[in-house]
């Protein structure tokens, strides 16, 4: 009975991947013993004896003299006998296991790798749950005792937070769908069109840049760059100026500010333009009306709709009162700061901004006196106001005698829709507004 | 205790080592060693010789049959080591460098244990504290320092000079030639004599680093290093088993009594290259390696037992059986050596697993257990 | 901080007999910062050790008085000079309980004097601690304050692992209260500042510049918080996180180098960890990448006050 075994070439340290055959020292059919030397083979620097594992007879040898054997390639058959003699059984194929301890000088360790390493199946890689609050780690912090606080934020990966800043979306707003809770860029542009009338589609941010950028049109700059040139181009406009001493009026404004009721509100000159417009409107009702193109028809309405152009980081959103004839001044000022707020959270609804009657634009906040304002489609009248400033004035006396004093100073312009009004409504309605400002004490009739 | 001032350096030793047992067998004195022979047992000496000569060639084989991807030889320095050895007490503490195969053969190492550190299941293999006999240390020199402080601790519990063969301790530490020029080698020769340290230094000059002759390392023997240090140096033939022995249990008696440190140099020669990864022949001749030959540690001390009569032709045969035994020990015991716990390395790093680490660990037996894409390799 | 090491190391070496000192100059001097001062008249010189100047022998020393059973605490004098010891350090102390598969315990503690700000010649201003928080079996921590000075150096001595020990030196002379309950671990790290609109991530030196930063940034009308790290290695991520997670920004500073310094490796594990609560990239106000520069030139060279707010400015930018 036969009992082969099968001596591969090794790598004996020196970085071999193969070696050639020197010279055998023995012959099929001759008897060997453990550690003989077999053949000597050349390596990459000089010539090495190998020792036989195995006792046995030579079976057969594997390469012949002069030829190049590839290390854990076999070398040598030999027959150990019978079994029950001690099989010596060296698994040459952990010799090309073990990692090589040092690089460069190929004095130490196994040497490089061999061919056929074994790779190992790759399991889809199930993402480590980072959305986890840290108190879930508590392994090692058991011991602190420390309490462990969970404070809920919303859970979006960074280009998705910049996406919502960008749509000025509030991420505390937003529900996520997305793995472990997170938010995600669906998530945000599904909160965006909850807002607005069109769905925002944002396209893949620009790497390049070169000297002129492109900005697809959509969203809040579409609808209104739409309502603009339907307003612009259907409406034949017309800009009345208005130059006016509001000194009283800022006067009143501290007076105001300072009473109980308005302690925690903001109580600025737009509140206060806002009321003059709103009440002067009632002495000209054209200016608060609709022109029904389809039906023929002038719409007078009872009700005002204020509507305040206000500046976000989408663009520009006029949303409206409702009532604001019928609030008090506190209720108006009120008003204006949940439309303020709601604006600058980008969360006007589009009932917000639907329906309304007539629209006041405040150009001073960004320093302007004046402009000729576009009318919001549907409208007969816009008020621009202008910044308030100190400017010099002709004042008269009780004598009758004038003087030149510095005195808050403001500019309005009121557009309107020649269709629905003529100069006269509109001289009046502009004076009419200005004489409010100039005294408001005559707002008490 | 406090230790006792150093006994006045040596007069320079000449240049020729120390011989007792010349190359051809005889046996002859020194003033300078003295060895009372009834106390030396020749045939363990010869036993322990030749069972580390055994043991060397085996590994060099396994090391060609690719059972180990490196071994570094000790052939040819089997006197120093098992001289030096036998000159141990049980409580004496070594540190090798990682040639003394020889060394941890006599102080009762499983000599398998020595294997794992070359095939790669391992980075030590034993229990230093089992033995008295450190892990080897391949940075050279690093552990004369290691030594040092050993000896500054036998130093603080009263281990030494205290008359009581039980109780007092020494330190031998061994380095090669090449370990001389290591600044941290020098450092453990300052400190020692500094602090008069119950250590020895055992220099196996083997005449090569790597491919360094020692002339590289050095204008005069190292024996006479030590007086610059302040402590005595002497110069043996480190093929003569006997004055290697009687050179450390002189010494050792002098660190063990509180006399200060020694450094041996044991003049000898690295028969083979460097480690199995080395070819000599590139940078030495081999008329020299031949005429070392006729040098060689085992003859004399068999041309000797052999002429005295000192033990009879059983024990010839004996240990004849006795190698066989130890080479089938080697082999078997090589290839059974266990492959290393993949979590092994975690687990040893600290003494307990930082939360950090215990989370690499999860996540490498995860990947480590996910298995082999094409199954067992040839 | 002084005085509280050496309290701390006076109570070391009464607790265990095994616990020794070792060092340049730390006997009869007492240590070139006195942080050993008196402990040799009271120990003896036995137990506090002038060695010979030689910064491997000190660790090499250490680790085979530890083999014998001691518990050694080494002084490397200054920072800049505890680079002849790195190969001790490294390829022993570090790696002997792992080549030893447990059997060999090194308990030893390097102290080492360590920054900048304190005006001083070449090589005593080095942040060297990445090197050790990189090594595998080493244990590297940095008191910030004299309590934590204390209650560190002991637990330190009483860990079974080797510990790089950093004394930050420009604060060994600032005084604070030391309580004798210290409910926090050698590898915990503490939050000193609560805060909500950003955390700074600090360790040793650079935890007074960050508590100054956030009192300046409160004045401007920001909620600034301040974690001590304590232990760079391990070090305590779960804290961090938990700061982190509230505020959605970091900024970590320290002395060391900018590139390949410790703020990398806190920003890798918290964009890792913290990816979708994060507001703005982990910022890192540190020293430059150039080797430490002659002293006049150090207050800005180093990460100050008006550093760390311009990194919460843009961090708040996000």
């Amino acid at each position: 009975m036969t009992s082969p075994q099968q001596f591969l070439l090794p790598d004996v340290g020196e970085g071999l991947t193969e070696a050639e055959i020197l010279a055998w020292s023995v012959r099929p059919g001759d008897t060997v013993e453990v550690n003989q030397i077999i053949v000597e083979v050349e390596t990459a620097k000089a010539a090495v004896e190998l020792p036989s594992p195995y006792a046995g007879v030579v079976s057969a040898l594997h390469a012949e003299v002069g030829e190049s054997l590839a290390v854990g390639k076999p070398l040598i058959t030999i027959d150990t006998g019978p079994p029950g003699e001690p099989a010596d059984g060296p698994s040459d194929g952990r010799t090309t296991r073990q990692p090589e301890p040092e690089q460069a000088a190929l004095l130490v360790g196994y040497g490089p790798q061999g061919a056929g390493a074994g790779r190992r199946r790759r399991r889809s890689v199930a993402p480590r749950h980072t959305t986890s609050p840290p108190e879930e780690r508590t392994e090692d912090r058991a011991e602190a005792g420390r309490p462990d606080h969970v404070v809920a934020r919303p859970a979006a990966k960074p280009p998705v937070r910049k996406l919502a800043k960008d749509l000025g979306v509030d991420l505390t707003t937003v529900i996520p769908t997305g793995p472990g809770g997170t938010i995600t860029r669906e998530d945000v542009r599904e909160a965006v069109a909850r807002t607005t009338p069109e769905t925002v589609s944002v396209p893949a941010p620009d790497a390049a840049r070169p000297a002129e950028t492109r900005i697809p049109i959509r969203g809040v700059r579409k609808h209104t760059a739409a309502a603009m040139v339907a307003s612009a181009f259907t409406a034949p406009h017309v800009t009345e100026f208005i130059t006016v001493d509001v000194t009283a009026t800022m006067r009143l404004r501290e007076l105001i500010a300072g009473r109980r009721e308005f302690r925690d509100l903001r109580v600025t000159p737009l509140l206060f333009f806002a009321r003059a417009l709103v009440i002067a409107l009632a002495k000209t009702p054209e200016a608060n009306s609709s022109w029904d193109e389809a039906t023929q028809e002038i719409v007078l309405k009872r009700y005002v709709n204020l509507g305040v152009a206000a500046a976000t980081d989408r663009g520009l959103v006029v949303p409206n009162i409702k009532g604001a004839d019928r609030m008090s001044l506190r209720e108006l000022a009120q008003a204006l700061a949940d439309l303020t707020a709601t604006a600058r959270a980008g969360r006007t609804s589009p009932q917000d901004m639907t329906a309304g009657t007539v629209t006041l634009t405040n150009v001073g906040v960004f320093g302007v006196d004046t402009g000729t304002p576009i009318l919001n489609p549907g409208e007969a009248a816009i008020l621009a106001v202008g910044a308030v400033r100190r400017m010099p004035w002709v004042v008269r006396d009780d004598n009758g005698d004038e003087r030149i004093e510095p005195c808050w100073v403001t500019q309005l312009a009121l557009s309107f829709d020649h269709r629905l009004m003529d100069g006269r409504q509109g001289s009046e309605l502009l004076a009419g507004i200005a004489e409010i400002l100039h005294e408001p004490g005559l707002a008490l009739l | 205790m406090a230790p006792t001032e150093p006994a006045p350096p040596e007069t320079p030793p000449s240049d020729a080592p120390i011989q007792l047992l010349d190359p051809t067998g005889n046996l002859s004195t020194d003033d300078r060693l003295p060895l009372d022979l009834a106390t030396v047992d020749l045939a363990a000496l010869h036993r322990d010789m030749t069972l580390t000569r055994r043991l060397d060639t085996e590994a060099i084989a396994l090391q060609r049959q690719g059972e180990l991807g490196l071994w570094p030889s000790l052939r040819g320095q089997e006197a120093a080591q098992v001289g030096a050895a036998h000159a141990l007490r049980h409580q004496d503490m070594v540190f090798p460098t990682y040639r003394e195969h020889g060394v941890a053969w006599c102080r009762g190492l499983d000599p398998v244990a020595l294997l794992g550190l070359f095939r790669g299941t391992t980075l030590g293999g034993w229990d230093p504290y089992a033995h008295h006999f450190n892990l080897y240390t391949l940075v050279i020199g690093a552990q004369t320092l290691h030594a040092v402080g050993y000896a500054m601790g036998l130093h603080r519990d009263d281990s030494t000079g205290s008359g009581d063969p039980d109780r007092d301790t020494a330190v031998l530490a061994f380095l090669g030639d090449g370990a001389l020029s290591e600044g941290e080698t020098n450092e453990a020769f300052i400190w020692a004599a500094a602090q008069n340290l119950p250590v020895v230094f055992f220099c196996q000059n083997n005449q090569w680093a790597i491919s360094a002759p020692y002339s590289v390392q050095s204008r005069i023997p190292a024996a006479q290093r030590a007086a610059g240090y302040g402590f005595p140096g002497i110069r043996v033939d480190g093929n003569d088993v006997l004055a290697c022995l009687a050179a450390t249990r002189q010494a050792l008696h002098q660190a063990r009594s509180g006399g200060g440190p020694t450094l041996i140099e044991a003049v000898t020669y690295r028969v083979n290259a460097h480690t199995t990864a080395d070819d000599a022949t590139r940078y030495r001749p081999a008329a020299e390696t031949e005429d070392w030959a006729a040098r060689d540690p085992l003859e004399r001390l068999e041309a000797h037992l052999r002429s005295t009569g000192a033990v009879t032709e059983d024990h010839f045969t004996d240990l004849e059986q006795r190698e066989r035994d130890l080479a089938e020990q080697l082999r078997a015991g090589c290839r059974e050596l266990a492959e290393p716990d993949p979590a092994s390395p975690f687990e040893h790093t600290y003494a307990q697993m930082p939360a950090d680490l215990r989370q690499q660990l999860r996540a490498h037996l995860e990947f480590v257990s996910s298995g082999s894409q094409d199954g067992e390799r040839q | 901080m002084v005085k509280a090491l050496n309290d701390g190391l006076r109570q070391a070496l009464t607790d265990d007999p095994r616990v020794l000192l070792m060092g340049e100059d730390i006997g009869r001097l007492g240590g070139v910062f006195r942080v050993t001062d008196g402990l040799r008249k009271e120990f003896g010189d036995l137990r506090v050790v002038d060695t010979p100047l030689g910064e491997a022998g000190i660790v090499g020393a250490a680790i085979g008085l530890a083999m014998r059973g001691y518990r050694p605490v080494c002084e490397l004098q200054f920072d800049g000079f505890v680079y002849p010891a790195a190969n001790q350090i490294i390829t022993q102390l570090a790696k002997l309980r792992h080549r030893s598969a447990g059997r060999i315990s090194l308990p030893v503690v390097i102290r080492i004097p360590y920054g900048g700000g304190i005006g001083s010649i070449e090589h005593h201003s080095e942040s060297p601690e990445t090197y050790f928080a990189h090594t595998a079996g080493l244990k590297v921590v940095s008191c910030s304050t004299p309590h934590d000075a204390f209650h560190m150096i002991q637990e330190a001595v009483a860990d079974d692992d080797p510990v790089v020990f950093l004394e930050p030196k420009r604060h060994y002379w600032t005084k604070g209260e030391i309580d004798p309950a210290s409910p926090q671990s050698l590898a915990q790290a503490v939050i000193r500042r609560e805060g909500t609109d950003v955390t700074l991530i600090a360790y040793g030196p650079t935890v007074p510049v960050a508590l100054e930063a956030a009192e300046a940034a409160a004045e401007e009308g920001r909620s600034v918080a301040v974690v001590d790290l304590r232990s760079l290695s391990p070090w305590d991520i779960t804290t961090v996180r938990e700061s982190v997670h509230r505020t959605g920004r970091a900024v970590v500073v320290h002395e060391a180098a900018f590139s390949h310094g410790f703020g990398a490796e806190v920003a890798a594990r918290l964009q890792d960890e913290e990816f979708h609560f994060l507001e703005a990239p982990v910022v890192r106000v540190t020293g430059y990448d150039t080797p430490y520069p002659p002293s006049r030139l150090e207050s800005d060279w180093l990460p100050g006050v008006d550093r760390i707010l311009n990194a919460i400015d843009r961090s708040l930018s996000y």
